[in-house]
């Protein structure tokens, strides 16, 4: 019994420390390898991301200050913001069918040997003179087009020429790029007449109302309407207030020679 | 192991910020519309004289030095420096370079530039505003004036050339470059009605009765100045016809008692007064002809200084003493719907946007004795009962008055007893004396 007591006594005292170093062995081991995993990580991290050329603003490579020129005044470029958010566009396909893809010619080996006895359907030489009587190829704009802005007619690189880049814009015709002090015109009095606290705070920053209005001979605003709502009613109706409150954005040009305009406005929260 | 379960996240939380530090700061900037109103950068040339005749410096000079004020002054614009503007004086389209004024130092947005010859006694000035930035189709603007030959014709075109730059580039508001200023003045010794060009130029008398004549008010077609005025009776509102040269009648206001403030209604039909033949003083309405009288109001305590809702003709606005102290209340046009605008103070002299919008008044907001504060102009949004304090800590400024664009007030400023007549911008800004001899009071700002 002594005996069995004792061999007990051993036994725990040989199995503890076997125990202990078990339990701490393993988390031990995985903290080691974690911790070693994240700095692995960090370093290859740094490494991979000074492959790449950072540009910090105020780097000591930029030097401070930088002047900001406006590169549209010198050159036509492309608008840099996205064409026009307003388009009535469907995201469906049209029913209409594309056109068939035009028949590929069957290949006609040049270089085989005529085999003796046997006509050659010979392939028929188009000359210059025949290609020009066939009709012009129809240009793929007949296609039905869906998810993008159709062509439209605004000339975008002359509307960014003249500084126009506000929230208002000309739908149609040219006057955008002749009366680009006119266009300003509407959006210094539109900045003036709409009240961004008539709107719910709740609304999200950056959501945008658009309006189509015409402007009349006098200048005066009419058929201000709602183009795609914002999803906000206080700003849908703010910024409708806001073209109505405006008695007149100027007479138009007298050089313009149509007696309405329209314009399409947005306000954005 | 427990003491490293609990430190596991605090450790996380370090390598993570460490992370986070690691990363390249990414910069935001915020813009959008309604951020602000940017003024338009304007250059005005100096005009190109044209032929040798003796006369043309001085019309030059009398017409630039117009332009560029008339410019300055219109609050829309962020007017080129003189010297910052290039040296060649283009006289017409085909000799103006756009890239030499579009670019520094100068950096317009828009260029007025002409030439100016003098012959015959006759003035000839060609005016042009280009659009810089539009090199396609720069024209905004190109006029043509022929007028006689004298240094306040010159003034006059510059005037008028201002007037219609202001008007295409501000909005289709007219520019005030040719309305007038009617005032108050003592300085041939009795109180008359004196006008001014609205710039302080070309002060004279308009009135010479001998008498006290206060509160002008010029009719909205600039045809007859109402004023109240000392004689016989007491106080009367009195008319006098600027095409006759000549007071002429108006019945309404000279019945017994004080008479006092005329006010046109923006359709020249009716004038507002206020009037004590009642026992009180009231504020009366009758026709511009003189007929038709009634009684706006019947509270007790003193009601006086009417003006009118220019926008709608349909309200009034008034200072009434029911509760002690001068405070401004609205009405109606048939006495109903009476709304009081301040919250107590002294405040007198209302005056009622042109776009009806806002009043602007004198008000001292801690009136009493040793109370700190003075008698300042305050701007008044009606809807929303908010104000803006547009004078601070200089005289005693009193009779405020809108100029027809909205853009201007016109005001009384008293500094140690000598009151002068001020104009500034509508939010306090620029403001300008314009009057330096005698004592004048009681500005009005005609209405076109």
């Amino acid at each position: 019994m002594m005996d069995l007591l004792e061999n007990s006594d051993e036994l725990e005292r040989e199995l503890e420390p076997k125990l202990a170093r078990e339990a701490f062995v393993a988390p031990a081991t995985g903290s080691l390898l974690l911790h070693g995993a994240l700095f692995g990580g960090l370093v290859l991290y740094s490494l991979v991301g000074g492959l790449f050329h950072h540009n910090f603003w105020g780097s000591p490579g930029a030097g401070g200050a930088i002047q900001v020129n406006l590169v549209s005044s010198a050159m036509p470029l492309p608008a840099d913001q996205p064409p026009n958010n307003n388009v009535l566009a469907t995201e469906t396909p049209s029913q209409a069918p594309a056109e068939p893809a035009p028949k590929t010619k069957q290949a006609v080996d040049e270089t085989a040997i005529p085999i003796a006895g046997k006509q050659v359907k010979k392939p028929q030489q188009q000359t210059a003179a025949k290609t020009q009587q066939h009709q012009p190829q129809p240009q793929q704009d007949n296609r039905a087009q869906y998810g993008e802005q159709a062509g439209s007619s605004i000339a975008r690189a002359t509307q960014a020429q003249n500084g126009s880049n506000g929230p208002a814009s000309i739908t149609a015709g040219d006057f955008g790029s002749r009366f680009g002090w006119y266009v300003d015109g509407i959006n210094r009095k539109m900045a003036t007449s709409w009240y961004k606290p008539e709107v719910d705070p709740r609304t999200p920053k950056g959501a945008r109302v658009f309006l189509t209005f015409t402007i009349r001979k006098d200048g005066s605003p009419t058929d201000v309407q709602i183009d795609r709502a914002s999803g906000s009613t206080t700003l849908d109706r703010s910024c409708q207030r806001g073209v109505q409150r405006v008695d007149t954005f100027g007479q138009l040009p007298s050089a313009y020679n149509s007696n309405t305009l329209k314009v399409s406005y947005y306000c954005e929260y | 192991m427990k003491a490293f379960s609990r430190l596991f996240p605090l450790s996380v939380l370090a390598l993570t910020s460490f992370v986070a530090l690691q990363l390249p700061a990414q910069d935001w900037v915020h813009t959008g519309t309604n951020l602000g109103n940017d003024r338009i950068r304007i250059a005005a040339a100096d005009l190109k004289l044209v032929g040798a005749d003796p006369q043309t410096p001085t019309l030059k000079a009398a017409f630039d030095a117009t332009l560029y004020s008339d410019l300055a002054s219109a609050g829309i614009f962020d007017l080129v420096s003189k010297s910052l503007i290039p040296q060649a004086m283009p006289g017409s389209p085909q000799e103006i370079s756009l890239p030499q004024w579009s670019a520094a130092p100068s950096n317009a947005a828009m260029v007025a530039f002409g030439a100016l010859s003098a012959s015959n006694g006759r003035l000839i000035v060609y005016g042009w505003l280009f659009d810089t930035r539009n090199t396609g189709n720069p024209q905004v603007l190109g006029k043509q004036y022929n007028e006689t030959a004298s240094e306040e014709m010159a003034r006059t075109v510059a005037h008028r050339f201002a007037d219609e730059i202001i008007l295409r580039l501000g909005g289709g508001i007219n520019g005030i470059a040719e309305t007038k200023i009617y005032f108050v003045s003592s300085r041939t010794g009795s109180k008359e009605i004196w006008v001014m060009d609205y710039d302080g130029q070309n002060q004279h008398a308009v009135t010479h009765l001998g008498s006290i004549s206060l509160s002008p008010r010029i009719a909205p077609d600039n045809s007859r100045l109402a004023f109240s005025s000392l004689g016989r009776d007491g106080w009367a509102i009195r008319m006098y016809s600027l095409e006759l040269g000549r007071t002429v009648s108006f019945p309404a206001g000279t019945a017994g008692g004080s008479n006092l403030s005329p006010a046109w209604s923006g359709d020249g039909s009716k004038i507002a007064f206020s009037s004590s033949r009642s026992g009180d003083s009231e504020i009366w309405v009758a026709d511009s002809s003189g007929g038709n009288l009634r009684k706006l109001t019947s509270f007790r305590g003193p009601d006086v200084a009417p003006c009118w809702n220019p926008r709608t003709n349909a309200q009034i606005a008034w200072v009434s003493g029911r509760t002690g102290l001068p405070q401004i209340y609205t009405m109606d046009l048939d006495g109903a719907n009476v709304q009081r605008m301040t919250d107590g103070g002294y405040a007198v002299s209302p005056s009622w946007s042109p776009n009806g919008q806002a009043l602007t008044f004198s008000w001292n907001r801690k009136y009493g004795p040793g109370a700190p504060g003075g008698q300042d102009i305050y701007y008044f949004d009606i809807a929303s009962k908010r104000w803006l304090q547009l004078t601070h800590e200089s005289g005693s400024n009193d009779y405020p008055s809108w100029a027809p664009d909205g853009r201007h007030i016109v005001f009384e400023r008293a500094i140690g007893g000598h009151p002068q007549i001020w104009s500034m911008l509508a939010d306090g800004t620029e403001q300008h004396q314009l009057t330096h001899t005698g004592s004048n009071q009681m500005p009005n700002w005609s209405w076109k």
